[in-house]
């Protein structure tokens, strides 16, 4: 056997557009492999879903339950359909939505407060978290105090923040403020503390004052904490939604699944249920995207 | 500029209580333009004694001082490369080596010249606009030394700064480091515990000792000068004057850990 015959040799003068062909061809093999795997996750995923409408709808269809303890899944669908919609209840009336709002109206007021109460967190949040972070004193004097307030559940002192700010907007926005607003400090300050140390010694060495230090370096690399504070700040201030909107929470999708259960319309009850876990999981999409947009070098640096 | 050390010492408390002399009274004279290499075991206080001269560090006993003035914190005249590259990841390559400018309120074209000047120096013309965390270690590194050249500062202070990289990568660097230095006329004060770095790249060479860490060795090299030119890396190395210098410094090393140890 030759040189020339060996294997290698033979790769070697293989034309270039094979090479090409070949390594195109495992390229879109492992696309391949990953998109099979996607599909049979979702699939999995899914078929866990149907089942669950199945044996749902089955208990429904065997009249199993009471309806009204259980309506069935198509009358939840209704009950969805329904309260985005309008509909004749007499020759001269039309009804639209539930509790004179349609459903997207009911969510969009609870984001709304969830935009008021969160917001002001998230911008509070950082600079008291920032502070107490930087200022020795500050955090000794506080941190027991913020600690006390973040292990307070929210559905404590609602009866309070009514009596003090009236029972409409005012005193739900200082709810969803007071339930973020610790998280995010707390993952502020982790963030901070946790900035290498030689990266506020190289910006000193390059001629940086205190405030360029704070803004040009230890911001940024607090950032992917903070951002993570406000991730689960968010999620817990939403679970909030519906303890805040349990008093004249109407408009309000948590106060709409409080009424209509209090009703009995058990089918819309469970249809706000499922619109508020399906927001959950949009809102928390949506922070992680755009953290990810804020944060691209997290994890590769 | 030049700096000293009067009696300079630095003490520390542990976490457990225990008192840590990590630098002896030390007395140190660094002229400028020098190239002064530090060599020694781990824990001989070099980067104790880096620290204190970058401003890092207050020492608790003796007066560091740049050109007679006590030094009293932080200074871009005194640039710092670290081991670690230390790059901000939510900064392009330019924005960083832009960043002490910024700093110092430069205007924007002025900086942008002067960081593609220093990238181009390092030889990474061309990765301006690149991700720090898309370069190599080595190319980190670069960029970590063209970020503190653009603020051209008087003294550099480097601790280590090859130590994490491959030979290869090593030498070039040493070679251009050199360049920079002839070119520039800058102080440097150069920690590494590698002997043979410590030769090739000084014009003196100090070797510390351990627990409390003091200056064993002040040891001048004048290879170049013996020769009347400049040798070339592989040349130099090799030169007798070279090797029995760099044994002789490797010899102190041991002699003093040999003492650490008793």
């Amino acid at each position: 056997m030759t040189i020339n015959d060996s294997p290698s040799e033979s790769t070697t003068t293989a034309p270039p557009d094979e090479h090409l062909g070949q390594s195109l061809k495992v390229a879109s093999d492992h696309r391949h492999a990953v998109r099979m795997g996607r599909v049979r996750r979702t699939g999995l995923q899914l078929s866990v879903l149907m089942v669950f409408l199945a044996v749902w709808w089955l208990i429904a269809r065997m009249e199993l339950v009471n309806p009204l303890y259980l309506p069935s899944p198509g009358a939840v669908w209704d009950a969805f359909i329904q309260s985005n919609s309008c509909r004749a209840i007499s020759e001269t009336r039309t009804v639209c939505g539930e509790q004179n709002y349609y459903m997207w109206e009911h969510l969009i007021a609870s984001l709304q407060r969830m935009a008021i109460g969160v917001g002001i967190a998230v911008i509070l949040g950082p600079l008291a978290g920032f502070l107490m972070a930087t200022v020795g004193w500050l955090n000794t004097a506080l941190e027991p105090y913020l600690n006390f307030l973040r292990s307070l559940p929210p559905l404590g002192y609602i009866g309070l923040l009514i009596v003090w700010f009236g029972i409409n907007d005012t005193s739900k926005n200082w709810l969803l403020f007071l339930a973020a607003f610790p998280p995010i400090v707390i993952a502020t300050i982790n963030g901070v503390r946790g900035v290498k140390q030689d990266s506020v010694h190289a910006a000193l060495s390059m001629g940086a004052n205190r405030w360029q230090v704070g803004t040009s370096v230890i911001l940024p690399s607090a950032l992917p904490e903070i951002i993570a504070g406000i991730r689960i700040a968010t999620g817990f201030a939403w679970t909030c939604v519906v303890a805040a909107e349990l008093n004249a929470g109407i408009p309000g999708i948590g106060g709409l699944a409080f009424t209509s259960g209090q009703q009995l319309q058990t089918a819309l009850t469970i249809a706000c249920i499922i619109v508020i876990g399906l927001a959950a999981v949009a809102l928390d999409a949506l922070i992680k995207y755009l953290g990810n947009v804020a944060v691209p070098w997290y994890g590769k640096a | 500029m030049s700096f000293s050390l009067e009696a300079v010492s630095q003490r520390y408390i542990t976490d457990s209580g225990e008192v840590v002399h990590a630098l002896a009274d030390t007395t140190l004279t660094v002229e400028k333009g020098s190239f002064v290499c530090v060599v020694g075991p781990s824990g001989c206080g070099k980067t104790t004694l880096l620290k204190i001269l970058a401003g890092f560090l207050k020492p608790t006993g003796g007066i560091a001082a740049v050109d007679g003035e006590p030094i009293q914190g932080p200074s871009w005249q005194r640039g710092v490369v670290f081991q670690h590259a230390n790059l901000y990841p939510w900064l392009t390559v330019r924005k960083n080596v832009e960043l002490g400018l910024k700093f110092r309120n430069v205007a924007a074209a002025e900086r942008r010249k002067i960081a593609e000047d220093c990238l181009a120096l390092v030889g990474l013309a061309g990765f301006e606009d690149k991700k720090t965390y898309e370069l190599s270690g080595g190319m980190q590194q670069r960029t970590q030394i063209a970020r503190v050249l653009a603020n051209d500062p008087e003294i550099i202070l480097m601790d280590e700064p090859f130590g994490a990289l491959d030979a290869l990568t090593r030498e070039r660097l040493q070679m251009d480091l050199l360049k920079i230095s002839r070119e520039r006329r800058k102080t440097i004060f150069f920690i590494t515990h590698s002997v043979e770095e410590a030769v090739f790249l000084g014009d003196r060479v100090l070797v510390m000792s351990a627990r409390p860490g003091r200056v064993v060795l002040d040891e001048p090299v004048r290879i170049s000068e013996t020769y009347g030119r400049i040798l070339p890396g592989k040349e130099l190395r090799s030169t007798p004057e070279f090797v029995e210098l760099r044994d002789k410094i490797a010899d102190q090393i041991y002699e003093s850990q040999g003492d650490a140890a008793r």
